[in-house]
């Protein structure tokens, strides 16, 4: 199981450094037929995955990732030991 | 393909949400279904006081294979995550991600696959400002109905017809195209663009990142299937 947790961080630091900073399927098309500049900037925690307090971009993005694979994870793994059990 | 919340007016949210909240429910009370079992009153009389975990005196609780199904929930959940950051370059200054609807729900079956891309989008949205929060509804229907539900449902029906893989890889390209039609139909009755502008372009550039969610698609499902096995089928 750890493996999977393990790849999952190793992939998202992975993305921080090396994805394309192109946009995506739906903001090109935004671009394209011109109304792109709709959308307002996210006052999301971690907007556009960066942490806000780290300056170098792909360290920011590689801990906002890191962040979100261990929320993600943390939501059922929370569930799991909310949950009476039976034995 | 997360749509911000500019790009929709509130009545196409608002219908978005509504149509999220009930498919989340539905896909929620059948993997409680799923993964717990009703404790018999007698097991709880003869356990006594010692019983103290089970929660608010639910008479159902979690049983060894459901808790093993909500450990892989979470982890195709992370991965899942992760992915999607990986944005990949198509043609012309464009970029595509994983969606990974069919990814989630071939491994997981079509309602846990539901509610794992749902999970992943309220992260998303909440924490990281990728798709807007009042455009929550409207990315749950395109990416956790569309994308998982419904991609199960042609995996499934492919699957009678061709292998296993070459059905999993044409079920993600479905997904991704139809989840990209949804996105244009919301934006369109939003009254952002009209319908012919944005339904071609979506399905252009959609079509190609399909591709690619096909092959990541296939990979995924046997690296998590070869990762995860029991019974000391770990291959590592």
């Amino acid at each position: 199981m750890k493996k999977i947790i393990f790849l999952a961080v190793a992939v998202a630091i992975l993305a921080a450094f090396f994805a394309s900073a192109n946009p995506d399927g739906l903001d090109h098309v935004a671009e394209t037929l011109g109304f792109g500049g709709k959308a307002a900037a996210s006052t999301a925690i971690m907007a556009d995955y960066k942490v806000p307090f780290i300056p170098h971009a792909c360290v920011s993005t590689a801990l906002a990732g890191v962040t979100g694979v261990l929320l993600t994870f943390g939501i059922f793994w929370a569930t799991i030991k909310l949950s009476g059990k039976t034995k | 393909m997360h749509i911000p919340n500019d790009f929709l007016d509130p009545k196409v949210s608002g219908s978005m949400m509504g149509a999220a909240a009930v498919v989340l429910a539905y896909a929620l009370a059948k993997v409680r279904a799923a993964v717990t079992a009703i404790v018999p009153q007698e097991a709880l009389a003869a356990a006594g006081k010692g019983v103290g975990n089970l929660l608010n005196g639910s008479r159902r609780a979690l049983t060894r294979l459901g808790e093993r199904k909500l450990y892989l929930m979470g982890m195709a959940a992370s991965l899942i995550f992760a992915a999607q950051m990986f944005n990949f370059p198509i043609n012309n200054g464009t970029s595509g991600h994983l969606l990974g609807g069919v990814l989630a729900s071939v491994l997981l079956g079509p309602f846990a696959g539901t509610l794992v891309i749902a999970a992943v989008l309220a992260i998303q949205s909440l924490f990281f400002g990728d798709g807007g929060i009042m455009a929550l509804g409207a990315n749950i229907i395109n990416m956790a109905f569309f994308g998982a539900f419904i991609g199960y449902y042609i995996y499934y029906i492919i699957k009678k017809y061709l292998p296993e893989w070459a059905s999993i890889g044409l079920a993600a390209w479905a997904s991704v195209v139809l989840a990209a039609f949804a996105c244009s139909l919301e934006i369109g009755y939003s009254g952002t663009i009209g319908f012919s502008a944005i339904i071609p372009s979506m399905f252009k550039v959609h079509a190609i990142i399909g591709i690619v969610e096909a092959l990541i698609t296939v990979t995924m499902i046997k690296v998590f299937r070869s990762m995860t096995a029991e019974n000391g089928e770990e291959t590592e």
